[in-house]
This record gives C-alpha cells, sequence and structure tokens, in this order.
C-alpha cells in the first residue's frame, strides 16, 4: 500500500530529515512509526502528503508514484488519504458538521449524498449530538475525533495519525486510539505518528522506531524500546 | 463546475458573516479610503470652478479712435471671433458706449452736462474679448499689436489685467499640478491601506487555507471564496460609500455655492458624473481587491 525505496530528505544546507528509508507497508496493515522529537516521523507524513518533496529515492502510494507527483496532482492525492493531525486543524469557522461535510465538498461530492454519509460518520466517531457544535465549544477528545470523522468520511484506504493524542489526557488519548484500531478493523491502513510509549505497547501492532532520519528496528507486534 | 461555483459562493457569504467583526473592520477600511478618494474628487472639482470662475471674470477691451468706421471694427471682431484662442467677442457701438457711460455717471450732473456740451460723441467703439485659456491673452495681444489692427486702436485695457492674468496663470498651473500630486500620494496611500486590510483578513485564515489545502482543495476552491468576498467588499463598500457622500455633498452645497458665487452646484457634477466617478472607483476598488486577494492567498496555497 505504502512504499518508501530508499528516501532521503535533506533541508538546506545539511540537515538530514530522513536518510535512505525504505519501508513497506501492507494493505489493511496498522503501523506505528516510534522516535524522539527530530527523529524523522512527522517527515515521513509530509512526503506521503506530498508536502515535501523527496531529494532522492521513491515513494509509492497504492501503486501511484508520487515522487515526482505535479502541482495539479496533489488534491487528487490528499483525497485518497486521510490525515489526522496533533493541532486538529479543524475549520474554526464552521461548526462539525460542516468541518467533516467540507472533505466531501472540496471533491465535488453531490450535496444528496453528502447529507446522507456526514451523520454516519459522526455517529462512528461519537459526534452526532454535538454536529451543530463549533470547534471552540467542544472537548480537545471531541475536537479529534471530529477531525478523524473529517479524514475517513470519503473512505480513505489509508489513515495517517501525526501525533493525534499529542493534546490529550489519557482517557481521551485512550478513546482515540480504540477509535484509530475501530477503523483499521473496517480495511483502512493507518500510520501512527507518535511518541507515546504506552499507546504503542498497548496496542501491539508493527512498530517502527526511527532515530536521526534512520529506521533503527522495524518489529511485528512489537513494543516502544529505546 | 456549477456545484463547484455554487459552494465557492456559500463559503464566501459564510466565512463574511461568520467573520463578522473582522468583515466590518475591513470594510470600514475600504468605505475610509473611498470617501477619501472622493474628497479628492471634490477638492479638485472645486479647485479648478474657482480657477474657471476667476478666469471669467477677466477679460481684454479694446477701444476704437473714435473716428474707425463701424464696418472696420466688424472686421476685427470677425477675423478675432475666427481665432482658436478665443472664446467671444462683443461689440459696443459708440453709440452704445454713450449710453453705458451717461449710465454709470447718472448721480452726477456735472459729467452729463459736460458730455451734453460737447455735442459730439467723444467715445468710440470698442470690443471685449474673452480667451478660451487665461494664458491666451498674451497671443491675442500679439496679434493685435500688428501695424493691420494696430493702427485702428486707442487704447488695450491688458496691460491693467497683465500681472492678475499672470497671477491667476501661475496659480491654476500649481494647483494643477498640486491636484495630481495629492492624487498620486492618496491613490498609493489607498492602494496600500486596501492592499495591508485585505491581507490581514486573509492572514488570520491562513491555517485555515492550511487545513483546506491538506484535506485535497484544490488552489480555485480555497482562493474563489476569498476573491469573491473581494468583490463583495467592493460593492458594499461603494454602496455605503455613496450613501455617506451624498448627504455630505448636500450639506457642503450651500457653503460651495456661497464662495464660488455662481450656480456651482457639487450634487449635480456628480449626478452629472455618476458612471464615470463611481464605475471607475467601483472597478478600482475590486481590481484592487481581487489583485490582493490573490497576492495574499497565493503565499499560503502553495502547501
Amino acid at each position: 500500500m505504502i512504499q518508501f525505496k530508499k528516501i532521503s530528505k535533506i533541508f538546506y544546507p545539511k540537515t538530514v530529515a530522513v536518510k535512505d528509508i525504505n519501508l513497506s507497508i501492507r494493505p489493511k496493515e496498522f503501523v506505528s512509526i516510534v522516535g524522539q522529537s527530530g527523529a524523522g516521523k512527522s517527515t515521513l507524513i509530509k512526503l506521503l502528503t506530498s508536502q515535501l518533496k523527496p531529494n532522492s529515492g521513491q515513494i509509492i502510494v497504492g501503486g501511484w508514484d508520487i515522487t515526482d507527483i505535479k502541482a495539479k496532482e496533489i488534491p487528487l492525492l490528499r483525497r485518497q488519504i486521510g490525515v489526522v493531525y496533533q493541532d486538529f486543524k479543524l475549520l474554526p469557522s464552521k461548526n462539525i458538521y460542516e468541518n467533516v461535510a467540507f472533505a466531501l465538498e472540496v471533491c465535488g461530492v453531490p450535496n444528496k449524498r453528502i447529507n446522507s454519509v456526514v451523520p454516519q460518520v459522526l455517529k462512528i466517531v461519537g459526534l452526532k449530538e454535538k454536529a451543530g457544535h463549533y470547534p471552540d465549544q467542544i472537548s480537545g477528545g471531541e475536537i479529534q475525533r471530529a477531525a478523524i470523522a473529517r479524514a475517513l468520511v470519503h473512505r480513505p484506504k489509508i489513515l495517517l495519525a501525526d501525533e493525534p493524542t499529542g493534546n490529550l489526557d489519557s482517557l481521551n488519548t485512550k478513546d482515540i486510539i480504540d477509535l484509530l484500531l475501530k477503523i483499521n478493523e473496517f480495511g483502512t491502513t493507518i500510520m501512527l505518528v507518535t511518541h507515546n510509549k504506552d499507546v504503542v505497547n498497548r496496542i501491539k501492532k508493527r512498530v517502527v522506531l526511527m532515530d536521526h532520519g534512520e529506521i533503527i528496528s522495524d518489529q511485528e507486534e512489537g513494543k516502544y524500546i529505546l | 463546475m456549477f456545484a463547484s461555483t455554487f459552494r465557492v459562493t456559500k463559503f464566501a457569504l459564510q466565512d463574511f458573516f461568520r467573520n463578522f467583526w473582522l468583515s466590518l473592520v475591513t470594510l470600514t477600511i475600504l468605505v475610509l479610503a473611498l470617501v477619501t478618494v472622493n474628497l479628492l474628487v471634490i477638492f479638485n472639482v472645486v479647485a479648478k470652478t474657482a480657477i474657471n470662475t476667476i478666469e471669467d471674470k477677466v477679460d481684454i477691451s479694446i477701444y476704437f479712435k473714435s473716428e474707425i468706421s463701424e464696418d472696420q471694427v466688424m472686421n476685427v471682431q470677425k477675423y478675432i471671433q475666427g481665432l482658436a484662442q478665443v472664446k467671444s467677442v462683443d461689440y459696443i457701438s459708440k453709440e452704445q458706449a454713450l449710453e453705458n457711460f451717461k449710465n454709470k455717471h447718472q448721480d452726477n450732473p456735472k459729467i452729463i452736462q459736460s458730455v451734453e456740451e460737447i455735442e459730439k460723441n467723444p467715445l468710440g467703439a470698442s470690443l471685449i474679448i474673452k480667451a478660451k485659456n487665461s494664458s491666451d491673452y498674451p497671443a491675442v495681444l500679439d496679434i493685435l499689436q500688428t501695424p493691420q489692427y494696430n493702427n485702428l486702436i486707442e487704447s488695450k485695457d491688458f496691460d491693467d489685467h497683465k500681472t492678475v492674468i499672470e497671477k491667476i496663470n501661475g496659480i491654476t498651473q500649481k494647483v494643477g499640478r498640486s491636484v495630481i500630486i495629492i492624487a498620486l500620494v492618496f491613490a498609493l496611500i489607498s492602494i496600500l491601506i486596501i492592499f495591508n486590510a485585505i491581507r490581514m483578513a486573509i492572514y488570520t485564515h491562513r491555517e485555515e487555507i492550511f487545513a483546506m489545502k491538506l484535506i485535497g482543495a484544490t488552489d480555485w476552491f480555497v482562493e474563489g471564496p476569498f476573491l469573491l468576498q473581494g468583490v463583495i467588499f467592493g460593492i458594499m463598500s461603494m454602496v455605503i460609500t455613496l450613501l455617506i457622500l451624498y448627504p455630505l455633498l448636500g450639506f457642503i452645497r450651500p457653503y460651495l455655492q456661497l464662495i464660488l458665487e455662481g450656480d456651482f452646484n457639487i450634487v449635480k457634477y456628480f449626478n452629472q458624473n455618476f458612471l464615470l466617478i463611481f464605475g471607475l472607483e467601483l472597478l478600482g476598488a475590486i481590481l484592487l481587491n481581487l489583485i490582493s486577494s490573490y497576492i495574499a492567498v497565493k503565499r499560503y496555497v502553495k502547501v
């Protein structure tokens, strides 16, 4: 589903973000990318969403070589990948329903379909009752669930979660991780970027450990060990 | 395409009303800039009208020798009338000149009696010449200096007005230049104010723009609502400016009429030039908003 082949990203003049990364993620897999700050975890997410372009190597997403993707194709790529961020990135002037619907509106989905799909997804993430609320009227955990709903609403095959629990307390963290596991059970490939040891150790899934821009271990049902 | 345009319009209006205070501040700045531009238009019109009023009061009178026949004077009149610089030439006959003289001094019986004692009309015919511009008088006088005409003329009163006319010419040129400089400075200030107002408004949306792009919105889908808002801001600010300007014009009209001593009507001037003034201002405001919005958004859509 996702392949990084000898990927390197160097920021001018010589800050190495990631170096010679070889990583293959299979469909429906749940992979945790772990490591300390500056290890290069978020760079991988940015490379996958074409926010950054690699200096060398090849990136393939769902059979599509996006290494030298054209600017006009980037929106198409992003519509096929759901992304959840630590700082949520919801639109503050839209309510929760509108935020989730927006992801479909940018894809040109007809209103009729939006009106039937959005309530279903809000129900899955447990926010049906809060649909009319604005982001500043709900809790951090609820905002992150709304962000997950937005990332899921167009049914992407891949969901990238970049430190999704970074701003949440332990109870909300558990809720969000359980939600991600549930989504994975439905068949969505999940790449979770985190430095939360407890989360990684609890879920018992594949763990890729990064340090200084390189992969130093890759274990099935691994643990976050430094 | 239709659905996309509809959504872009919906987002533009939604954002306008949901960020009401920000919209209001942006709109206020635009209105202030437009009102300032119109104040400059008023200043320009008043300055030009004042100069025209003064220029209109200036003329030169040519007094012919009393032995010169009416036909000769009429020939000179015909020739001068044909000059490109000349606006009008009024002929005053010997008899009319005498009549005017008597009327002017009717309260002074000694002067009237003296004139009647002479028996013969001592006054010659005269021509009152008005040039199109005060700067044209020297050229007209140069023509009259030629022996062909000079021999017929008793006197000219241009020398009396020469200093005044030169001063008016000087003032006209200075006011003209000042208006251009002030207009350019005001235009530049207005452009900078509008550009910054729009830039600030869009700056507050930078995180949203970033989020939209990460969801997969195309540049057009992100830029569209901001560009459309630019057009909405342009139209609304023009309407509000009109609502402020016309009562203001009505208020200053009697004062301007008093100062300019004529039938000058500033409201009528704006009505007669409505499309030209406000059409250009509207077009300018919309274009400026569009360009400012485009430049500001473009900076944040590069994700």
